[in-house]
């Protein structure tokens, strides 16, 4: 293990302090829909100009952490994501709110994000240059793939119709295409509207499909937001303690997974909780509960979505290649600390990128007292609040949080009418996630598949450029189980109970 | 205005209304993209608007073809009015906020929500103290965003 000399620079009183202040203001921010870990990073940028290289990154990487856990918050208490990699936390953690839940489903959020976050951080402390390889191999085609097999997962997993999640997810798709081209600059699907030239803000449409319709069936009845146990129950940590041992198996294969999937630049963070969940799912004992508020179903999704954390760095720092957008920021704020990145860095420049790595192991732990403590005033606030105070606060932390993004009312606008678009389209069935994961997938999905055609018919083998990559072909096997996992499981199911004589 | 909500029985009529809306957005899609006449343009949504119409249709056949189930008819009080009033004053904030500048369109936003919102009796105390809190929670926002984050909120051109 690389030296304990750069864990005693990563603990002096200042980095912790840094670090602590970090995950406060990074979970406080990623809990407002609408404030995202890019904002909150890209703001502070400027003071870390002033500090050591490696405690600027520290306070940027905990910033980055607290706020990935911090969208756990409103995914469980709102049915709201607050990031676009906890849209899975919504499928079982709002569930788990609506029953009472809401402080054990955090408590569990905070002991699966702290253990994915570890995960991450220990795949990037020893095995950052071999995994940066695993971007390398992902061309366009395999992007493309990629894309697909994250719309045909969430298809998959929203309750109900496949057919219906999957017309969702292409309506997603069809939304990103609004506004300028991503390769040849044509406008499109704008009807002659200046305002959609600069096409539909994800984080906006985000907010608009998951909580504009939350706040339009709050204000229909009098009922309580959530229920409400009115009995002292503490941070019930103990328990979620528990069942998070119960459940060691799923949180760990499920931080691997957020790991590896994090590292592939751009898709990782959206597509990891998803598949960390699909398969939590399809291995547990209680796959039926998924959806109607399992535990394993909120751990798994928070474990991933933190470990590509971790995951997310391996290219960023091995490569230049910025995992998600908060890496590309913390990749500029490297550069203008003189800092190169690539694989030399973790040998030239051990000191600066080892010391940021036990950093994040520090902010990491730090996440816990923060998580629960945070967690425990966010929950009270949400059941306690009256109804009165409750949907007006959230529709205008909606407005403000969408203003942000780009400055711009038009993107208000059209939060709210997609909000009312998706709360029809929920009556009838259509789940909002394989909207949001088309319109957040579109560009990459675009991206390759446009390059692949571009090349394929350039070279005559445009079915050989599609289907005969060896990756392509594992991430087309895995989007054909995703989609017929159902019917494969019932015959499977069917034909062993007609062996052991059940017939 | 309060309502009664029924899920229709049966078939999922709405879901193939719903089918043939989008079947119709994916045409006019298509019928968009003959406009264009780069190939990097076209090829992605026309391939995505075929698939929305190929999976329109079969949820449509689907719900023709499939046995007719008996679904259990919930019934909830839900009122129409205060979900079509909360849409209503979030679209007239955006409409006022060019004029009235954020902090004065937030504040009626939220006032005017605390109102659609509120089911319980109004007391003299909260008629005291809900305002306040509402001013409180907007001008909070509003410093958090402009002075720490640096987002420029519209000042209001009646205040410009």
């Amino acid at each position: 293990m690389p030296g304990i000399e750069y864990l005693f620079a990563a603990l002096t009183p200042v980095n912790i302090l840094l670090a602590l202040f970090g995950v406060v203001s990074g979970t406080v921010i990623g809990s407002l829909p609408g404030l995202t870990a890019t904002m909150a990073v890209a703001v502070l940028v400027p003071i870390t100009f002033s500090m050591e290289p490696s405690s600027a990154l520290i306070l940027m990487g905990a910033i980055y952490t607290g706020a990935i856990y911090g969208g756990a918050y409103s995914a469980i208490l709102l049915n709201t994501p607050g990031t676009p990699s906890a849209i899975a936390t919504t499928f079982d953690g709002f569930p788990m709110a609506k029953q009472g839940k809401g402080d054990l489903a955090i408590s569990l959020a905070c002991i699966a994000s702290v253990t994915g976050g570890l995960v991450g951080a220990t795949f990037l402390l020893l095995l950052a240059p071999p995994l940066a390889e695993v971007a390398l191999a992902f061309g366009p085609v395999e992007y493309f793939w990629l894309a697909i097999f994250g719309l045909t997962l969430i298809s998959a997993l929203s309750e109900g119709n496949l057919l219906k999640g999957l017309i969702g997810a292409g309506f997603g798709l069809l939304l990103a295409c609004v506004g300028v081209a991503e390769i040849s600059a044509d406008i499109r699907f704008t009807f002659g509207n200046q305002v959609l030239i600069g096409g539909i803000e994800t984080v906006s449409a985000l907010i608009g499909l998951y909580c504009v319709p939350v706040l339009i069936d709050l204000v229909a009845t009098p009922d309580k937001h959530l229920m409400v146990n009115y009995e002292p129950r503490g941070f019930r940590f103990l328990e979620a303690l528990v069942i998070a041992w119960k459940a060691k198996l799923s949180l760990l294969r499920s931080s691997v997974i957020g790991t590896l999937v994090g590292i592939l630049p751009g898709a990782g963070g959206s597509i990891a909780g998803l598949v960390a969940y699909s398969e939590a799912r399809r291995s547990s004992s209680r796959s039926k509960n998924f959806g109607h508020g399992e535990p394993e179903g909120v751990m798994a999704t928070e474990s991933a979505n933190n470990a590509t954390v971790g995951g997310g760095f391996i290219p960023t720092l091995v490569l230049g290649i910025p995992g998600t957008p908060p890496d590309a920021v913390i990749l500029g704020a490297l550069l203008i600390q003189g800092i190169r990145t690539g694989p030399s860095l973790f040998t030239g420049g051990g000191s600066i990128v080892y010391t940021f790595i036990y950093g994040l192991f520090l902010a990491t732990f730090l996440m816990l007292p923060v998580g629960l403590v945070i967690g425990r005033y966010a929950y009270k606030a949400i059941i306690t609040v009256p109804k009165a105070m409750l949907v007006p606060t959230v529709a205008f932390m909606t407005m403000i949080g969408t203003y942000a993004i780009r400055n711009s009312i038009s993107d208000i606008v059209i939060m709210i009418l997609l909000g009312v678009v998706g709360w029809i389209l929920n009556r009838y069935g259509f789940s909002p996630s394989p909207i949001v994961l088309g319109l957040i997938l579109g560009s990459i999905a675009e991206q390759g598949f446009v390059q692949a055609w571009t090349i394929g018919a350039a070279t005559g083998q445009l079915a050989k450029m599609f289907f005969g990559r060896p990756i392509s072909l594992v991430i087309i096997a895995f989007i054909l189980l995703s989609l017929f996992y159902p019917v494969i499981r019932k015959r499977l199911f069917s034909s062993a109970w007609r062996v052991s004589g059940g017939e | 205005m309060v309502n009664n909500q029924s899920v229709s029985q049966g078939r999922d009529t709405g879901g193939m209304v719903m089918a043939c809306l989008f079947i119709m957005m994916a045409v006019i899609a298509l019928w968009d993209t003959t406009n264009m006449m780069d190939s990097d343009s076209f090829v992605f949504p026309r391939a995505i608007a075929i698939a929305i119409i190929l999976f329109s249709l079969a949820l449509i056949v689907w719900n023709l073809i499939k046995p007719v189930t008996e679904k259990k008819e919930t019934v909830a009080d839900a009122s129409t009015l205060r979900r079509t009033a909360l849409v209503a004053v979030m679209l007239a904030s955006c409409a006022l906020m060019p004029w009235l500048g954020f902090l004065l369109s937030g504040f009626a936003t939220f006032v005017l929500l605390m109102l659609v919102a509120m089911y319980d009796k109004w007391t003299s105390k909260k008629v005291i103290i809900y305002p306040l809190i509402a001013a409180a929670v907007v001008a909070g926002f509003y410093t958090l965003f402009s002075k720490l984050l640096l987002v420029p909120l519209p000042v209001g051109l009646l205040f410009e």
